[in-house]
């Protein structure tokens, strides 16, 4: 099985090569018989990947430890769950595995597409089979191939880093690839259009699902690597502004920006040049994402692989496709002119343009902020570094404005806002979030930054429930249906619209809970058993722990656990009884490093965070008597985190609603030239209807 | 009716604005990366070199960690990666990373103080084999 899989990868690169060729053949000939063939070869590359990758997990649960891949992540005492997943817990097997992900993708796009839009499918399979001829190269010559096998067979596997072993560390990375890859698509047709000299919004209507389902997975991706550092981390945060996170959010800050910038193409046919430039740029990112993670360029506790053969070759490709576009859009740029002009400053495409301008400016800044130790070694042979104060530094303010901006996007007027729409629209929110404001500095809230954001939030919420109840009102009035109806068929009429207000709803959610950590509270105590320690929180609670005692075990329950040390604390809030929570060391038999697991009990006001962060030992032993064992406890209390997940899964609902097939059939049928969508202004006949 | 004018001057601002937040936060929360090496031999020519927030990296002397009970002070001494006669001692009021160990490569951030200790406000632990096996590993 394991040799068919390395044979099948070997098989792939030719194919895909082979399709490549007939694809950029077939659209300039017009040949149907080259076309049919370049298609097909994808479904072939699929297929071979598939095998590919069958291979590698089949030598996972084989224990066939003479790969060197196997034995460095897995061994014979490894749960089958965690042999699966070791398809991508390395870098050889996620390499694969990206590739994996985006034949299937690819799949799907030209299986979806085998009898429509003929005229983009040539070079759209060309375009794909680009990409994957590209990482079927870097698998097969950059000694990343995961079917390396050694001259010996070790007795048994290295096993997987324990801190891999964790529920959101399995489902983070393929999430985050899912959304990399989905969003080779819609850059695929856009490089189609280029070629095939079909310039207007098409690409951009053909691929606007791929978009959102590719933004849907990074940011749901970003999240559970959020999670994942909160739970398993032990340090108490989710976000450092590791080159690696960053590398994961500069696509997701670029796609956000091109989410918006499409309207304006579609309603208005401007910013064509912007938009090709956008998707061009985000591509390259979500490389670039998959670079920076799998070498070891830039100092990071996520970097994999010091390797520079890697490096060179995923530059080269950057350098290649940047180059090659940047000609193609110049050839083009005659075609690009926009059919519009921006007609006020004072509107929402003038909007539109600065959350664009913001998104752009706060990616250049993490971009900036990434590479600048290599640019400043570079230049000056001084080593410098710029940490998470300087992200913070430029990335709140910018991300305060595009949060009111979620606000004021939403119903200022398109082409020009009067000053009654301004009015109508602005009063009371911006009422709401001073009063907020007031209210929060009357109850003794003092911090500065935190008061902005949730001002603004409270601003952004009553803009957004404002159009939900008057677009709610005026259809159950209209229409005599009740309320619940009526805002399901307000929804469902439009889930472009109202997906993208739940979206923004969720970002509000987001942002209220980073601001709660302006409030963290953070004690920590040298405890024995039975000593008792207060600790109270932003909201007046007190907490009352009591540390019962540490419970030792010798590799009881989970496999490849040596040992684990419990420290069990007894909870009470404001003098009631909570469930214990526990907080634990635990040492692996495949890690020289001890593991912290934290306690987390979370509220929607607060999670109470337990660090067990030293156990007392003599030369390495702790007490045998486990009542004399003492800790050094950590307590965190967080404000509003579990806000943040709320806001996830809001997020993820919002964009599902989003991107939902229509029933409706008159929008099924895509027309060159879409109609200006009838709610797409505020609603007239609504708004009169509330009036 | 463009006010193409009011409209660039908008744009413009964004971007000032944004590029004065890039060049401000860089020049005032750079730190300089240095080895112990090179942060001796600063400190020697400079001796104002102290207090000024840097970035280090060293190996951890094994043997030399030591905890003071409930404060979360941990204290070791780094030493550089080449020439292992350069040490300094390190203070760190904060919880480990469960990837330090008293033998491991570290990036602390903080600054040296003029006692010659240094205070490292964030502390990173450098794993290159941490995730990546090679065949020697395996062998051994």
């Amino acid at each position: 099985m394991t040799i068919l899989g390395e044979y099948a990868l070997w098989i792939a690169l030719p194919v895909a090569i082979w399709g490549m060729a007939l694809g950029f053949t077939g659209g300039r000939t017009q040949r149907g018989d080259l076309v049919l063939s370049a298609e097909r070869s994808i479904y072939a590359v699929f297929f071979l990947l598939v095998l590919a990758s069958a291979g590698i997990v089949a030598a996972f649960l084989g224990d066939k430890f003479e790969y060197l891949y196997v034995a460095g992540y897995s061994n014979r005492e490894m749960e089958f769950f965690y042999k699966v997943t070791g398809l991508w817990a390395g870098q050889r097997g996620s390499l694969l595995f990206w590739a994996l992900i985006l034949s299937f993708f690819s799949s799907i796009c030209v299986f979806q597409n085998r009898k429509k839009h003929r005229e983009f499918m040539p070079y759209v399979a060309a375009v794909l089979q680009t990409v994957l001829a590209f990482f079927l190269i870097v698998l097969l010559f950059a000694d990343v191939n995961p079917f390396e096998r050694m001259a010996f067979t070790p007795a048994n596997g290295r096993g997987l880093n324990p801190q891999l072993q964790n529920y959101w560390m399995t489902i983070h990375p393929p999430t985050l690839y899912l959304g990399f890859t989905a969003f080779t698509i819609p850059f695929a047709f856009a490089v189609a259009a280029l070629l095939n000299g079909r310039l207007d919004a098409r690409w951009i209507q053909l691929t606007r699902r791929w978009i959102l389902v590719s933004w849907l997975f990074l940011s749901v991706g970003i999240i559970f690597g959020m999670q994942w550092a909160y739970r398993e981390l032990g340090w108490g945060g989710y976000w450092f502004w590791d080159p690696v996170e960053n590398a994961s959010l500069l696509p997701w800050l670029t796609a956000t920006a091109f989410l918006h910038s499409i309207q304006i193409q579609e309603k208005r046919g401007m910013l064509k040049v912007w938009n090709m430039s956008l998707v061009l740029l985000t591509f390259l990112l979500t490389i670039f994402a998959t670079f920076l993670t799998r070498s070891g360029l830039i100092e990071s506790v996520h970097s994999f692989a010091e390797d520079l053969k890697i490096a060179f070759i995923f530059l080269g490709f950057l350098g290649s496709v940047l180059a090659g576009c940047v000609v193609l859009i110049l050839y083009r740029l005659p075609k690009l002119r926009s059919e519009n002009r921006i007609e006020s400053f004072v509107s929402r495409e003038s909007a539109f343009l600065f959350n664009n301008l913001l998104f752009l400016g706060a990616a250049f800044a993490v971009f900036w902020g990434t590479i600048f130790p290599l640019v400043a070694e570079g230049v000056t042979g001084q080593k410098i570094s710029v940490g998470p104060p300087f992200f913070e530094k430029v990335n709140f303010p910018i991300g305060l404005a595009l949060l009111t901006l979620a606000g004021v996007g939403p119903v200022i007027a398109w082409r020009r806002a009067t000053k009654r729409n301004l009015q109508k629209n602005f009063q009371i929110p911006i009422g709401v979030g001073l009063l907020v404001a007031l209210t929060l500095w009357v109850m003794g809230a003092r911090h500065g930054l935190a008061l902005v954001t949730w001002s603004i939030c409270a601003f952004v919420v009553t803009v957004i429930a404002t159009e939900f109840w008057k677009g709610t009102r005026a259809r159950a009035r209209i229409k005599g249906e009740g309320y619940a109806v009526a805002l399901y068929h307000l929804v469902t009429r439009n889930r472009r619209r109202w997906g993208g207000y739940i979206v923004h709803v969720a970002m509000v959610m987001i942002y209220f809970g980073f601001a709660g950590a302006a409030y963290n509270v953070d004690v920590r105590k040298h405890m024995l058993p039975g000593d008792q320690l207060e600790v109270v929180s932003p909201f007046g609670h007190t907490y009352t722990l009591t540390y019962e005692g540490l419970s030792v075990s010798i590799g009881k329950g989970q496999r490849n656990l040596l040992w684990q040390a419990i420290a069990t604390v007894s909870v009470e809030k404001d003098g009631v009884r909570q469930d214990f929570l526990t907080t634990e060391k635990r040492q692996y038999v495949t890690s020289a490093q001890l593991m912290t697991e934290v306690g987390v009990a979370s509220t929607i006001q607060e999670d109470l965070y337990l660090i067990l962060a030293a156990l007392d030992d003599v030369d390495g032993v702790i007490a045998a008597d486990s009542q004399a064992q003492g800790i050094d406890l950590q307590v965190l209390v967080k404000p509003f985190v579990s806000w943040i997940w709320f806001g996830g899964l809001m997020l993820a609902l919002g964009t599902i609603i989003a991107l939902w097939p229509n029933a409706d059939p008159r929008r099924a049928a895509v027309r060159p030239e879409p109609e200006p969508e009838a709610e797409a202004t505020p609603a007239p006949a609504m708004a009169g209807a509330a009036d | 009716m463009m006010k193409h004018g009011r409209f660039m001057v908008g744009l413009v601002g964004v971007a000032t604005v944004v590029s004065y937040l890039i060049w401000t936060g860089v020049s005032e929360t750079m730190v300089y990366y240095l080895t112990p090496v090179e942060l001796m031999a600063r400190v020697e020519a400079d001796p104002t070199f102290h207090d000024i927030g840097i970035k280090v990296s060293g190996q951890v002397v094994p043997g030399s960690y030591a905890r003071v009970k409930g404060e979360l002070l941990h204290t070791f001494i780094v030493r550089d990666l080449v020439d292992e006669s350069i040490t300094f001692p390190v203070e760190y009021r904060d919880a480990l990373p469960d990837t330090f160990t008293d033998e491991v490569e570290v990036v602390l951030e903080g600054f040296l103080r003029t006692d010659g200790v240094f205070e490292a406000a964030t502390l990173l632990t450098k794993c290159g084999s941490r995730y990546e096996a090679t065949p020697e590993d395996l062998a051994g």
